[in-house]
């Protein structure tokens, strides 16, 4: 008897069953209207209309001094006395640990320590030790955030000054630049939001490269634009001889109504961001000319940013130029000084590499500071990954060369709602090791975008089916350096 | 309870139960619209329903195998129905529950616990319903599923306890009293705050008023600056000196350290907090706000008290039509939100060509929402200040540059929520700003870089207004005067025919070019002064140096000039060119341009030709004959990557290539090891000689070094990198 009873209570006859499941089903149903988003439906709302940010932002502009070829940090901010004490010792092995080295140093026999031949000084109420190289910086401590602890994952120049600019190491994605652009749009319409500048100092060089500022999957209208030295900044702007701006103005009509018939036909977003780009040129032509006449300038600020600041091509004219581009409105002004990279003769190299650069970046800064502008522009100085302690080649007296090194290099920010005056994380006695509060590149990102008052995990771009951040998968938020 | 209610019933539980799991599995993506949220709220007020009938449900539903129950159908009855009731009313309680937390203010792991129980004890309850009168639903079973249910329900209850009232709200009021709370930060006082708890953690259990060991107690600031029998603990302004510091830094197993290697010991962050403590004059009164900003003790004083995090500021006015904003925003005036869901809107304005006071006019439907305004380097003048005061919401002011005076100031006086203001390179006078500054009570900011007010008045001003951060100019002043960078020359090449003017230049107006051409280095006062009439008609070297009163002067500057009177009408290489160093091949040699040195350049890269395994041989052919007594080479050396000069170069000319005789045979310097790389020329001066034709071979250096033990020898060839040649 109780196995018919048990039988029964599986045996659901069909109008129940059915009857049970639609009512499920409805309910699924009911329930859904309460989320707009669940079946994809909205999922293009992620992506903001351009422009607005998430949050009330710290800053609305960044200036990245970038050092390209990476700076070493032993000789500049990581003040490490044990290299000096055991110069020419053998790096104790359980230091290095299972580190890859490049092929540069990675048959060396020996590792030999180098002592910095610099001495350091503290400065400032955070009390940071600062190289002799850098005079000025060290004048301007207190109102700079140091963070000793950055590590990167690439271990050459290229993979690593992709993976800092556009969070891979492939260099397909878009650049920090033109995520900015992309998530808060231009400030000023008669200029492009992302410009770039490039400069190089007398020591061992490394390339930059055009897709550094691209825009990758994002609309081309937040590509980078180059300013270059010269009678002609920004290549192909001006008129030809003879063209009037009328005559010009007329052509750009015609051309547009021509570019609109084919964009009612095809439907290529790429065209209406052409027509854009050719509005934004003309404006552009007298904006342009007005930003890179650096004659009015007067005497004090020469003063200031140091005499080559009047040089075209220079890092002093860049940084100056940078300055005014943010004035007017620039969001991001990406600056590169080729020449760090000291594989050898390192103390002739990174003494003049430290001399063109040190001057004008205390200069912007202070620079932006009597203009009530410091507040609201982040300004970033650092190189794409760090420099080994131990010497790459031979160790003579006054002479040595640092390997390529992932695991720490020193990068400082200032302004732009970052902590003044203090210096973040540590690295060991050696100088090779992160002992305190590590800074991973995706999470320096995602301060810097914090910081503008975008959330890293909400700049988004869908493409090829999948949702890309500049900050990849990962990266936090660092609080402790926000004011 | 009819059939009819009861199927009814049933089937509202499944609608529940899958309304219930569908929500739990996407629960993030759920919006509430506003018109639910008072349901949601309800939940709180729901719940006790459920608790109470589901306990009673549970409790009498076990009596059903007690010998009597079969006998009172009434009682049957009544605790299905409980169950029933008792089920369904969980669910909406826990669908009301998801609704709430969606509003936000819940989060952490309260909420977590409490969410997945509550929907626990839902999705339980219900199995019960439907299990309980199946023929194998036996005392054990429904023993089990009671008493968890009814444990699932209290612990539930307590996590939704933490949600409402917060953590410990039964057992605060005792704990308040042995606990202080947290002080927020503007109140807090560095001694008591900061450096007393460390104290009285770390010390007071050995030093208090009952038990004085070392007649030391940290009970009160007294004590504290009575010190022990070993004296005062601290020398005010001095942590090393201090005796405190001695006994903290003494080796952890010294005697004296304190405290004692037993106890638990100073972290670093109370060392460095109780050094910077001591070094600021140990102030017992002292308000962590009063420290400067960026002081390392506020810095630490933030982190140990967890200051706030900065609350955005909310804005008591309603967001403008975002239609209005659009149209607003053209190529020359920026409008946008401070940012998302923000009423608050930033004005930026540019371009002093199209820039009128329209421009701020137009803004009045938007006037209540700007609370942010650049016009910064914009002609703007006192009247239109009176337009700008419309924003009466303005925080951020930036008129930098303007033709903004004194007078028009006044004007700003009624922006009661202004807090920064930019005057930078304005005119602006010391009384006029003081009197706006008192009516602007807001003000925290005010940028004076570049206006006619002195440093000390400045001063002044700060001393009168302590809470304002006033921002002056800054120039970077080491004390010394700077040098000037090294004069520039504009000329396209340094090669040249007949003559050249030399352009020198300086990038810095007002300086003295001096210059000489006699290979000394010239000096302030007896070489001559450039006046862009420098014309050289032979190959020379201009040394130049910049002076301006102020500067030091710059570094003596070199410039080459090189004269190539003759251009030959055709070339042709005879050998190979080495395969990366082509060049433009035979003509490389005279097209007037000279490389520089650096493999990355590409004047490294294009003006220099180059061999390594054969000879370089080039005949150049005139139509005209020409009349020819010297040859000049021009060529790299980088000792360093084996870069050489030729080891002979040998000139041959004639009137055609077949009767050709030697006119000079020139052998370079060898470059010592280690030397600095350089660019060099070599001459040869001869008799003079009517040739059409010149052929010249240059021979590339075997380096040849004796093998270190004594074996043979190491040869190596090398490269040879020629970027010019010069006929005269």
């Amino acid at each position: 008897m109780d196995k018919e009873f048990i039988e029964h209570g599986f045996s659901l006859n069909r109008r129940r069953f059915l009857s049970s499941m639609g009512v499920g089903i409805g309910s699924v149903a009911l329930g859904s209207l309460l989320m707009p988003d669940l079946f994809g439906l909205g999922a293009d709302k992620n992506g903001l209309p351009p422009g607005i940010p998430h949050f009330a932002p710290k800053a609305k502009r960044v200036i990245y001094l970038f050092q390209n070829g990476a700076p070493s940090q032993q000789e500049l901010f990581d003040y490490k006395p044990m290299l000096r004490e055991m110069n020419g010792k053998e790096m104790p092995a359980s230091v290095r640990g299972t580190q890859r080295l490049t092929g540069m140093s990675a048959f060396q026999d020996a590792y030999p320590l180098a002592g910095s031949f610099v001495d350091f000084k503290q400065y400032g109420q955070s009390r940071a030790w600062i190289s002799d190289l850098l005079p000025y910086t060290a004048k301007i401590a207190d109102e700079l955030c140091i963070i000793r602890s950055m590590h990167t994952e690439a271990i050459n120049h290229d993979p690593a000054l992709t993976f800092l600019q556009t969070g891979a190491q492939q260099g397909n994605r878009p650049s920090m630049g033109s995520w900015l652009s992309y998530g808060l749009g231009s400030e000023n319409k008669n200029l492009p939001s992302f410009t770039v500048l490039l400069s190089r100092g007398i020591g061992n060089g490394q390339g930059v490269y055009s897709r550094l500022w691209s825009s990758g999957f994002l609309d081309s209208v937040h590509q980078g634009v180059q300013f270059s030295k010269g009678e002609d900044p920004v290549l192909y702007l001006k008129d030809n001889e003879g063209t009037s701006r009328q005559e010009r103005r007329q052509m750009l009509d015609k051309l547009s109504e021509l570019n609109d018939l084919s964009y009612q036909q095809f439907g290529d977003p790429e065209i209406t961001t052409r027509i854009k780009q050719y509005e934004m040129a003309y404006r552009m032509q007298t904006a342009v000319p007005d930003v890179m006449d650096l004659s009015k300038e007067p005497d004090s600020i020469v003063n200031m940013y140091g005499p080559d600041c009047l040089v075209p091509g220079t890092f002093a004219a860049n940084c100056l130029l940078a300055r005014k581009l943010s004035e007017k409105g620039v969001r991001f002004v990406q600056l590169y000084h080729q020449g760090w990279d000291q594989h050898g003769d390192l103390p002739f190299e990174i003494a003049s590499q430290a001399k063109d650069v040190d001057q004008a970046s205390a200069a912007l800064v202070m620079d932006l500071k009597q203009r009530g502008l410091l507040d609201e522009t982040l300004v970033i100085w650092g190189g794409e990954f760090g420099r080994t302690s131990y010497t790459q080649g031979k160790l003579t007296k006054d002479n040595y060369g640092r390997d390529h090194h992932p695991r720490c290099f020193t990068v400082w920010m200032a302004g732009g709602g970052i902590k003044p005056g203090m210096v973040y994380g540590e690295t060991d006695d050696f100088g090779y090791n992160i002992i305190k509060d590590p800074v991973h590149v995706h999470d320096f990102q995602a301060t810097v975008l914090n910081q503008l008052g975008l959330d890293h995990e909400k700049l988004i771009f869908k493409h090829l089916g999948r949702r890309y951040r500049l900050t990849d998968v990962s990266g936090k938020v660092i609080r402790d350096i926000i004011s | 309870m009819s059939y009819k209610i009861k199927n009814l019933a049933n089937q509202f539980l499944i609608v529940l139960n899958v309304f219930v799991l569908f929500f739990l599995l996407f629960s993030k993506y759920l919006v509430i619209p506003f018109w639910l949220q008072p349901f949601g709220r309800m939940h709180t007020l729901l719940l006790h329903f459920p608790i109470v009938i589901l306990i009673l449900g549970v409790i009498l539903g076990l009596r059903r195998f007690s010998a009597t129950y079969n006998s009172n159908t009434i009682f049957e009855n009544l605790v299905d129905s409980f169950l029933l009731l008792g089920s369904i009313l969980a669910g909406v309680t826990v669908i009301m529950g998801l609704f709430l937390s969606r509003e936000g203010g819940y989060s952490g792991d309260a909420l977590l616990w409490h969410k997945w129980m509550g929907a626990g004890i839902f999705l339980l309850s219900s199995v019960m319903c439907w299990l309980r009168n199946k023929v194998w639903y036996k005392k054990t079973l429904a023993w089990c599923l009671g008493s968890g249910m009814v444990i699932i329900i209290i612990i539930t209850g307590h996590f939704g306890g933490i949600l409402t009232h917060g953590e410990n709200f039964i057992i605060q009021p005792i704990l308040s009293n042995i606990k202080e709370p947290l002080v927020p930060i503007d109140k807090a006082i560095v001694f008591d705050h900061l450096v007393k708890p460390i104290f009285d953690k770390k010390c007071a259990s050995c030093h208090n008023l009952n038990k004085q060991k070392g007649e030391l107690s940290f009970a009160d600031s007294l004590s504290i600056l009575k010190g022990g029998k070993d004296g005062k603990l601290y020398v005010s302004g001095d942590p090393q000196k201090s005796l405190l510091f001695q006994r903290i830094h003494l080796p952890l197993d010294d005697e004296k350290h304190m405290p004692p290697s037993s106890k638990s010991q100073l972290s670093l962050d109370e060392i460095n907090l109780l050094g910077w403590w001591i070094k600021n004059k140990a102030s017992f009164t002292q308000k962590v706000t009063e420290l400067p900003e960026a002081d390392s003790l506020k810095v630490l004083a933030y982190k140990l008290l967890k200051g706030p995090a900065a609350v955005e500021e909310s804005y008591d006015f309603n967001a403008a039509d975002e239609k209005k904003i659009t149209n607003l925003n053209t190529d020359y005036r920026t409008i946008r939100p401070i940012s998302k869901e923000s009423p608050g809107l930033d004005v930026r304005i540019f371009n002093k060509e199209t820039y009128s006071v329209n421009q701020l006019e137009e803004l009045n439907e938007i006037k209540e929402q700007v609370i942010s305004l650049s016009l910064a380097k914009l002609p703007v003048k006192n009247e239109d200040l009176k337009k700008v005061v419309m924003f009466n919401n303005l925080r951020k002011l930036d008129i930098n540059f303007t033709e903004v005076t004194t007078n028009g100031l006044a004007t700003l006086s009624s922006l009661q929520h202004l807090q920064s203001l930019s005057l930078s390179g304005t005119k602006v006078s010391f009384l006029g700003l003081k009197e706006i500054i008192t009516t602007l009570k807001t003000l925290k900011t005010i940028t004076l870089w570049n206006t006619s007010l002195s440093a000390s008045e400045i001063g002044l001003l700060q001393k009168s207004f302590k809470n304002i951060n006033f921002i002056e100019g800054f120039s970077i002043n080491l004390n010394e005067q700077l040098k000037l960078n090294p004069p520039q020359v504009k000329n396209g090449s340094f090669v040249f025919g007949k003559s050249v003017k030399v352009e020198l230049f300086h990038p810095i107006n007002g300086t003295e070019l001096r210059y000489t051409i006699d290979g000394k280095d010239p000096d302030s006062s007896t070489s001559p002064i450039f006046d862009s009439k420098l014309l050289i008609t032979n190959t020379s070297n201009i040394k130049v140096k910049a002076y301006r009163k102020g500067w030091f002067s710059s570094e003596v500057a070199v410039f080459g000039f090189i004269k190539n009177s003759f251009i030959p009408d055709s070339a042709v290489l005879l050998t190979q060119l080495d395969r990366v160093h082509q060049a433009e091949g035979a003509n490389t040699f005279f097209n007037s341009i000279l490389g520089t040195f650096g493999a990355n350049s590409p004047a490294w890269a294009n003006y220099f030709a180059g061999v390594v395994d054969n000879d370089l041989v080039a005949m150049y052919f005139f139509n005209q004959p020409i009349i020819l007594s010297s040859f000049g080479m021009h060529y790299m050396v980088e000792e360093k990557t084996n870069i050489y000069p030729p080891t002979s170069v040998e000139v041959w000319g004639g009137n055609d290539a077949k009767n050709l005789r030697l006119l000079t045979k020139l052998k370079p310097k060898l470059p010592l090891e280690g030397e600095e790389h350089t660019l060099q020329i070599i001459e040869g001066l001869f008799k003079w000689q009517k040739v059409s034709c010149i052929k010249v071979i240059a021979k590339p250096y075997l380096k040849i070094k004796p093998k270190s033990k004594g074996k043979g020898n190491d040869k190596t060839k090398t490269l040879l990198l020629v970027d010019e040649m010069f006929l005269n």
